[in-house]
C-alpha cells in the first residue's frame, strides 16, 4: 500500500508537468498582447515595449515558460491586471465558496443518487423503476443554467421561500443564512450527478442481486431491508464510489455555470470575469489550480479505491 | 448507510450550534437600529475590481467607488457642464496655462485628515510623477489621460493650488471632474499603499465599511459630509453577473436598483406598477466606419448612398428594442456642443441607387465588412451587421462579414490604412471619458489620430475640420468653442466617414420607493440626494 502511494505520487509529476505546459500553451496560443491589455487602448508604443520587456515576452517561447514555471513554483502566481492583487491569494480565497458548493452538490447527489438507485433496483421494471428512471434521465439531459433559473423563479420569486442568489444575505455571515443560500444552487449542480450516481448504483445493485450469497442470504430468512443495505449494498459500493470521486472532479470544474446562475463568490465567477476582462494572468492561475485539484482528487479516489478493496492488489 | 445518516444528522447539529452563536452575537439594539436605518441594496454586473478612484478604469467599480470621493469640480447634475466641488472658484490664466484653485477651507476626509492643498498635490502627484514616494501604490490607467498635459502642481498656501499646463489644453477642466482626478486621503495612502484600493478613504458622501470580496461592498453615509449628510444610511453593491438572475432578484424586492437590463423584458418592466425604469443617454456612440481612403469608399457620393440605403430606426427599434437612441451626430446629445440641427441620412432606398449610379457603380460593388463577436459598448454586433447586410443587397451591394475575435478584431481595426486588409468597413464604438466635445470630435475625426496613433478608423481627412478641432482645442471661450464644434459636425455629416447609427442607453430599473435617484451620462451613480419611502 505504502509503495503504491509512492508510486502514484511520483507519477503525478509528468502529469503536472503536462498541465502546466498545455495552461502556458492555451493562454499563449490566444490572440491579444497582454501588455496592450495591460496598459489599455490609450497607451503609446514605448511603454507597450517597455513592458513587453518588464514581462519578458520579448524572450523565446521555452525560456518564457521556464520563468514561468518557476516562479509557480515559488508561488508566485503573478498579478491580476484586473484585481490588481497578487493571483494565489485570490483564488485561494475564492477557491472556499467553490468547495462549500461543490462538497454539498457531492452530499446531495450520493444521498439521492444511491437511495433512488437501490429503490429502483428492489423494484425493477415496475412503474416505480421506470418513473424513478425517467427523473434520471430527464435530470441528466437537463442544462444546468435553465434548472437554475427555473428554481430561482420557483423558489425564490414565486414561493419567496428561499434566496435566489449569493452566498450571504447582505451584511450577514452566519451558517444558517450561508444553508438557506446554499440550497438551490446545490440542487442544480447536483442534479447530474446524481443522476449518474443513480443509474450505476441501480446497474451495481442488480448485479449484485443475482450473485449466489444474496440467494443464501435470503434463503436464511433474513429481513429483505438487512439483506439490502448490509449484503447486497456494501459490494455493490466499489463502483459506485468510483463514480462518485469522479463526480467530484466533475463537480467542481461544472460549478463554474451553477456559480455564474447564483452569483456564487467562487473561483467560476472570478474566471469569467476575468476572461471578459482578459485577465490573463488570473485565468491562466484558475485553469491551473483546477486542473491541479482535480489531478488531486483523482489521486484521494484511485488510493481509497485500493485502500477499500482488499482484491485488487498493485 | 447508517454511518451516512449520522454524518449528516453530526452536520446538521454542528450547524445549528453555529448558526446559534452567529444570531446571538449582535447585540439588541442593533435590531432595533435596522428597523429604522435606511439602506438601498444595487445590483452590479461584475465585481468592483477596485475602489480606489485613481485606478478604477471599469463601471462597475466607479459605480460602488465614486460616492467616496470629489474633485475639485464636478459635472452638473444630467449633463458634462463643470460646476464647483472641493474648490469653490477658480481662476485660468490668459495663455490658458496655469489654473488656480481656491478650495474650500471645512472638509475633512473621512479618517479625520484635513482636506487642503497638499492633498491635492499629492493626489494628482502620485499619479504622474515616477519619483513620488506612493507611485508605485497602484496602475494609474487614466493619469496619462487626465494628466498628461499637465506640468507640474503648485501649493500656493494652505487652501489655494495651482496646476501648470505644458501647453494649452481647454478640455482640461472636464477632466478635473474624472474618477482619476479625485482627492484621496494622502494619510491612508500612506498607512495602506497598495492596499488603498481595499480601505479607500475619501471625502465623499458615503464612507467606506466592508468589501467581501464576490459577494458586496458596503458603504455608510458620512453623516459630516460638507454639502450636507445624504439621506440613506447605507448603500450595498452586489455583483451579479447574470442579467436574468439580476433581474429576478429585483422582482422578488431583494435588491433596490439593478443596471444592464434584458432589452427583451423592458416593456414587461415599464409595466410594473412595483418598479420604475430611468433611462438617460450616455457617452456613447455606435457606427460603421468606411475604410475612406481606398476604392469604393473613397467616393464621398458611395458613402453617402451606404447611408441612404440603411433603415438606422429599425435598427434601433428592432433590435436594440429602445435600448439606444438613434443618433443625428457622432457627438450625443447629453455633451454639450451637440449639434441639434444636423440631420442624419434618412432611409431612402432609392437616393442611394440613384448616387450610386452617379458614382458609377450602377450595378453596386462587393466589400467586406468586419464585425466582432462582442466587445465593450459594441451592443449586437452581429444582429445589426446582418440588418446592415440586407439593407445594402437591396440596392445592389453585396456586404460579405467576417467576424472575428475582440481582441485580434482590435487588432485589425488599429493599423494603417494601407495595411487593412480584411475589411473595407467596420464597426466600432467609443464611450466617452470627460464629458467634453474634445473627447469625440478631435479623438474620433482629426486626421492626427489616424491607427496607430489614435482612435480616426476611418482614416478622414478633411483639412478644414481639422483646422475647427485644432482651434477649440486651445479655446477657453466656450461659446466660441461651441460653435466651432458645430460646424465641424455639419462638415463629418456631410463627408458620411460613417454610418452613424445610435448613443447606446443608460437603463436601470429600481423599485418605486426609491426618489431622486438620476442617472449622469458619465455613467457614475450619485446617491447623495436619494431617499426611500
Amino acid at each position: 500500500m505504502g509503495i503504491y502511494v509512492v508510486k502514484r505520487l511520483l507519477a503525478l509529476i509528468p502529469v503536472l508537468l503536462g498541465v502546466t505546459i498545455l495552461t502556458f500553451s492555451i493562454m499563449h496560443l490566444s490572440p491579444g498582447d497582454p501588455a496592450k491589455i495591460i496598459l489599455g487602448s490609450k497607451a503609446t508604443e514605448e511603454s507597450i515595449r517597455q513592458l513587453r520587456a518588464e514581462l519578458g515576452l520579448d524572450l523565446p517561447i521555452y525560456q518564457q515558460y521556464l520563468r514561468w514555471l518557476g516562479n509557480i513554483l515559488r508561488g508566485d502566481w503573478g498579478r491580476s491586471i484586473q484585481m490588481k492583487m497578487e493571483v494565489l491569494p485570490l483564488i485561494l480565497n475564492r477557491f472556499g465558496a467553490t468547495l462549500i458548493l461543490t462538497l454539498a452538490s457531492a452530499g446531495l447527489a450520493t444521498v439521492f443518487g444511491v437511495l433512488s438507485g437501490i429503490i429502483a433496483a428492489q423494484k425493477k421494471y415496475t412503474w416505480i423503476d421506470r418513473l424513478l428512471m425517467l427523473i434520471v434521465l430527464v435530470g441528466f439531459g437537463m442544462p444546468v443554467f435553465w434548472l437554475g433559473i427555473l428554481l430561482q423563479i420557483t423558489f425564490g420569486l414565486k414561493l419567496n421561500i428561499l434566496p435566489i442568489s449569493g452566498m450571504y444575505s447582505p451584511g450577514q455571515n452566519g451558517f444558517l443564512d450561508l444553508f438557506k443560500h446554499l440550497i438551490l444552487p446545490s440542487i442544480s449542480l447536483a442534479v447530474g450527478s446524481g443522476a449518474i450516481i443513480a443509474r450505476m448504483t441501480r446497474s451495481s445493485m442488480l448485479e449484485v442481486f443475482g450473485q449466489d450469497y444474496i440467494r443464501t442470504a435470503r434463503a436464511k430468512g433474513l429481513r429483505e431491508k438487512k439483506v439490502i443495505y448490509k449484503h447486497a449494498l456494501k459490494n455493490a459500493f466499489i463502483p459506485i464510489m468510483t463514480v462518485i470521486g469522479m463526480q467530484i472532479g466533475f463537480l467542481l470544474a461544472g460549478a463554474v455555470l451553477v456559480e455564474m446562475v447564483f452569483s456564487w463568490p467562487g473561483i467560476g465567477t472570478l474566471m469569467v470575469n476575468g476572461i471578459l476582462a482578459r485577465d490573463f494572468p488570473l485565468v491562466q492561475g484558475i485553469i491551473l489550480f483546477v486542473a491541479t485539484s482535480y489531478v488531486l482528487i483523482n489521486l484521494v479516489v484511485d488510493i481509497l479505491y485500493a485502500y477499500l478493496d482488499p482484491r485488487i492488489s498493485y | 448507510m447508517r454511518w451516512f445518516f449520522r454524518v449528516m444528522i453530526t452536520v446538521f447539529v454542528l450547524g445549528a450550534i453555529v448558526a446559534g452563536c452567529s444570531f446571538n452575537s449582535p447585540p439588541q439594539s442593533a435590531g432595533e437600529n435596522a428597523a429604522r436605518e435606511k439602506s438601498i441594496v444595487i445590483g452590479l454586473q461584475a465585481e468592483p475590481t477596485s475602489l480606489d478612484a485613481h485606478q478604477i478604469s471599469d463601471y462597475n467599480s466607479s459605480r460602488a467607488a465614486m460616492e467616496m470621493y470629489d474633485q475639485l469640480v464636478q459635472f452638473k447634475d444630467e449633463s458634462t457642464e463643470i460646476e464647483p466641488d472641493l474648490a469653490e472658484k477658480w481662476d485660468v490664466s490668459k495663455d490658458g496655462l496655469e489654473y488656480t484653485f481656491y478650495l474650500r477651507k471645512d472638509v475633512k476626509f473621512h479618517d479625520g485628515t484635513p482636506f487642503n492643498a497638499e492633498a491635492v498635490k499629492f493626489s494628482i502627484d502620485r499619479q504622474i510623477d515616477p519619483k513620488h514616494p506612493y507611485h508605485d501604490s497602484g496602475q494609474f490607467a487614466y493619469a496619462e489621460f487626465t494628466f498628461g498635459m499637465v506640468d507640474h502642481v503648485e501649493v500656493v498656501d494652505e487652501y489655494t493650488v495651482k496646476i501648470v499646463l505644458k501647453e494649452p489644453y481647454a478640455p482640461f477642466l472636464s477632466n478635473l471632474a474624472m474618477h482619476a482626478a479625485s482627492i484621496v486621503s494622502p494619510t491612508a495612502v500612506k498607512q495602506y499603499g497598495k492596499d488603498f484600493s481595499r480601505h479607500p478613504v475619501g471625502t465623499g458622501p458615503f464612507k467606506f465599511v466592508s468589501w467581501n470580496p464576490g459577494v458586496e461592498v458596503i458603504l455608510e453615509k458620512n453623516p459630516e459630509y460638507f454639502k450636507g449628510a445624504p439621506k440613506i444610511d447605507k448603500l450595498i453593491f452586489k455583483p451579479i453577473t447574470e442579467d436574468q438572475t439580476r433581474l429576478t432578484e429585483l422582482e422578488a424586492g431583494n435588491l433596490d436598483l439593478i443596471v444592464n437590463v434584458p432589452p427583451d423584458d423592458l416593456e414587461r418592466l415599464k409595466a410594473d406598477p412595483n418598479l420604475q425604469v430611468i433611462e438617460q443617454s450616455g457617452m456613447h456612440v455606435w457606427w460603421t466606419a468606411f475604410n475612406t481612403q481606398k476604392k469604393p469608399f473613397n467616393d464621398v457620393r458611395v458613402r453617402q448612398a451606404v447611408n441612404y440605403a440603411i433603415n438606422k430606426e429599425a435598427i434601433v427599434n428592432e433590435i436594440l428594442k429602445g435600448t439606444g437612441e438613434l443618433a443625428n451626430s457622432p457627438l450625443p446629445p447629453s455633451i454639450w456642443g451637440h449639434n441639434p440641427n444636423v440631420k442624419n441620412y434618412e432611409y431612402n432606398p432609392e437616393k442611394a441607387k440613384q448616387l450610386l449610379a452617379e458614382a458609377g457603380y450602377p450595378n453596386g460593388f462587393e466589400v467586406t465588412y468586419g464585425v466582432p463577436e462582442s466587445g465593450s459598448g459594441m451592443q449586437q454586433p452581429t444582429t445589426m451587421a446582418a440588418a446592415i447586410q440586407a439593407d445594402l443587397e437591396k440596392v445592389g451591394i453585396r456586404v460579405k462579414i467576417q467576424t472575428f475575435e475582440w481582441g485580434s478584431y482590435l487588432d485589425k481595426v488599429f493599423v494603417p490604412y494601407d495595411q487593412q486588409k480584411d475589411m473595407d468597413m467596420h464597426q466600432m464604438s467609443w464611450i466617452g471619458d470627460n464629458g467634453d466635445p474634445d473627447n469625440f470630435l478631435y479623438i474620433l475625426f482629426s486626421s492626427k489620430q489616424w491607427p496607430t496613433a489614435g482612435f480616426n478608423d476611418a482614416y478622414y481627412k478633411n483639412e478644414e475640420v481639422d483646422k475647427l478641432l485644432d482651434e477649440a482645442r486651445v479655446t477657453n471661450d466656450k461659446k466660441k468653442r461651441t460653435e466651432l464644434y458645430e460646424k465641424a459636425q455639419e462638415l463629418i455629416l456631410k463627408d458620411a466617414p460613417w454610418i452613424i447609427v445610435d448613443h447606446e442607453k443608460q437603463i436601470v430599473v429600481a423599485q418605486k420607493n426609491v426618489k431622486n435617484f438620476k442617472l449622469h451620462p458619465t455613467g457614475v451613480f450619485r446617491f447623495a440626494n436619494v431617499d426611500v419611502d
